[in-house]
């Protein structure tokens, strides 16, 4: 019998992203999984940021460090729009982004052909008011139903108080795709979820209609509220 | 504990394996030699008998210990001498010109394995490479430790976070000395961390002769960081510098592929082995070309989303091509998405070879030329899928 050589397995490897922080007086250790490494950044897909970048310098520091893959949805190209992506990715159910994008598509279609309607038929003076593309009534009407309070309840001797509080950027950004996304689908059975969207787009986008109404109704309590706001800190 | 398997071999196997009979002489000429490593050793072991009445317990211990890893290593290394002589021979090739990448290769072919996690297979290396190396004596005769944080358990780790502490309260002194001159930081000797990292924790361990803990890792990484965030921090950029390892720029490092050419003389790049998720793709990108795209024979309509046509335009539009080039792919399995995302990876691919470096740097900054390792979660036993679960009822 002759032994040939040796062969182990060795222990898997434990993935290395780690760090350490601290609250208080106890450190926690942050992991992890990816299967980037730990000093991997995201892509910079816009041309516009790319350029930003090479101006600033910046583009210099970023020669040596690897850059992690552009996802399935990012691309360069002119057309795509990060807010309207993001409405999108809101309206989708059970993870249908095709039939997502189609009512988005709709959605703008109809918007371009009422607005172009409204277009020819105002007189030649007022003509340049009137916006005719469908992405920038979105802004405007995502922009104009952004909320910047919120009311929480806090509970202070047994008693239940309403209490105004300051929301965060993405909070807001969430309340308004969600107000409008919902108020769209609050509709007749015989009228079409795009065709109705568009209506409340274009009213959020002129600061009127259900939407911006909430708003100004949450703004408004909040307003009432305002003796409980110091329960926020007290 | 680590497991270890022996494989053993029959005589009468590995000849019917290989017809040679200079096999069996190798292994006679070797064989005896193992007897000798006993002798070897006894004979040590009668040096040091004078010493033995001055000696601790735990130097007696650590003698002992020591002597028994250099035997072992001794004899390890003996088998992977005979080991690597046998595989030589089966694979029909002279045992003395056989090297270590020779070895993978035959242990890859003799032991196939489908293993996913390349180091749990099976593999043969040199003793010294797969057992760590061990600390020397780090006591004297009467058994007094040497370093005074011995008793740590982890004495050149716990050392180096001493040292950076006492970098930084030095440094300290240093700059309440110069607020009180009134001088300031000298910036264009500011400390860069651009270009380097911290040692990864395998090369760290290895440095300090210990194995660390993640936590411990973790400390390591944010105390120099508090260190490299002092102000005076250059001037312990030595000190510093020891710990980092220079990042390279990996795509610049691979090589381009000169274009061919064609029977019409136009140029053409072709990249094979396209992966994404479950997708592979072969893409041939043509120049001079109209921008005609074709896929399994199909145009841009093989993809029904819009979502997916677009990941094929995203490298075409960036490097301003589309008109100029004419795209071929061939791809097989995975969904949309993925084979959306395998072309888009080998037209980046071959683009290389039709634009300017600058370019080729944006597309590295835009994510292009990164290719996206993940794949689906797995499914597990007991459950429906990767995390949903069975409908579960009471009764």
């Amino acid at each position: 019998m002759t032994v040939l050589g040796v062969i182990r397995l060795s222990v898997l490897t434990v993935p290395r992203n780690v760090s350490l922080y601290r609250r208080g007086n106890e450190e926690f250790l942050h992991k992890t999984y990816s299967s980037y490494g730990p000093h991997y950044v995201k892509p910079h897909v816009t041309t516009e940021k790319r350029k930003e970048l090479i101006e600033s310098g910046e583009a210099e520091t970023l020669k040596l460090i690897p850059i992690k893959a552009a996802l399935n949805y990012e691309t360069c190209s002119v057309f795509h729009d990060e807010l309207t992506r993001k409405f999108t990715n809101h309206v989708m159910r059970c993870g249908k982004k095709a039939l997502a994008r189609e009512l988005i598509e709709k959605t703008f279609e109809k918007i371009k052909r009422i607005q172009l309607e409204k277009y020819h038929k105002t007189p030649e003076d007022q003509k340049e008011s009137i916006i005719k593309d469908p992405v920038k009534i979105l802004h405007d009407a995502i922009s104009n139903s952004k909320p910047l309070l919120e009311l929480t309840p806090v509970k202070r001797g047994g008693v239940r108080y309403q209490v105004p509080v300051p929301i965060t950027e993405n909070r807001s950004l969430f309340l308004a795709i969600k107000w409008l996304i919902t108020s769209a689908k609050d509709k007749d059975r015989k009228i079409h979820f795009p065709e109705k969207l568009a209506w409340e787009l274009l009213d959020a986008a002129a600061n009127q209609g259900r939407v911006v109404k909430r708003k100004v109704d949450l703004h408004r309590q909040c307003e009432a509220n305002k003796a409980f706001a110091h329960y926020r800190w007290s | 504990m680590i497991p270890i398997i022996k494989f053993v071999v029959r005589n009468s196997n590995y000849v019917s394996w290989s017809s040679s009979s200079v096999t069996a002489n190798g292994a006679k000429v070797l064989w005896p030699s193992t007897l000798t490593v006993s002798f070897c050793t006894n004979n040590n072991d009668s040096e040091k008998k004078p010493s033995v009445k001055k000696t601790s317990k735990a130097m007696k211990a650590y003698l002992e210990r020591a002597r028994k890893h250099e035997e072992f290593i001794k004899k390890e290394n003996l088998e992977y001498q005979i080991g690597k002589r046998h595989l030589a021979n089966m694979m029909g090739e002279d045992p003395e010109f056989f090297t270590q990448e020779d070895v993978n290769k035959a242990i890859e072919y003799l032991f196939p394995s489908g293993l996913f996690e390349p180091k749990a297979r099976p593999f043969m290396k040199p003793p010294e490479e797969v057992y760590p190396p061990q600390k020397a004596a780090e006591f004297d005769e009467a058994g007094r430790p040497y370093h005074f944080l011995f008793y740590t358990g982890k004495a050149n780790f716990y050392k180096l976070l001493y040292e950076v502490v006492e970098n930084i309260n030095n440094l300290n002194k240093y700059e309440d000395r110069m607020i009180r001159k009134h001088l300031t930081p000298d910036p264009t000797q500011a400390m860069s961390m651009i270009g380097s990292q911290w040692l990864p924790q395998d090369v760290l361990e290895h440095r300090l002769v210990e194995p660390l803990h993640e936590s411990q890792y973790a400390a390591f990484k944010l105390a120099f960081d508090r260190l490299v965030s002092h102000p005076y921090s250059y001037r312990v950029r030595d000190f510093i510098e020891e710990y980092r390892k220079p990042l390279v720029n990996q795509v610049a490092l691979q090589q381009i592929p000169e274009p061919q050419y064609d029977e019409n003389g136009r140029p053409y790049v072709t990249t094979t082995n396209c992966l994404r998720k479950r997708s592979w793709a072969e893409v041939t990108v043509r120049g001079a070309g109209s921008g005609k795209i074709s896929i399994n024979g199909q145009g841009l309509d093989y993809f029904a989303e819009i979502q997916s046509r677009e990941q094929i335009l995203f490298p075409l539009i960036m490097t301003k091509q589309l008109k100029n080039v004419d795209v071929e792919a061939k791809v097989i399995g995975g969904g949309p998405s993925g084979q959306a995302g395998a072309i888009r990876w080998g037209i980046a691919f071959c683009l290389r070879s039709f634009v300017d470096k600058e370019m080729i740097e944006q597309m590295r900054l835009a994510g292009l030329l990164t290719r996206d390792y993940r794949k689906p979660e797995r499914k597990k036993p007991g459950q429906a899928g990767k995390r949903k679960k069975f409908t579960w009822k009471k009764r």
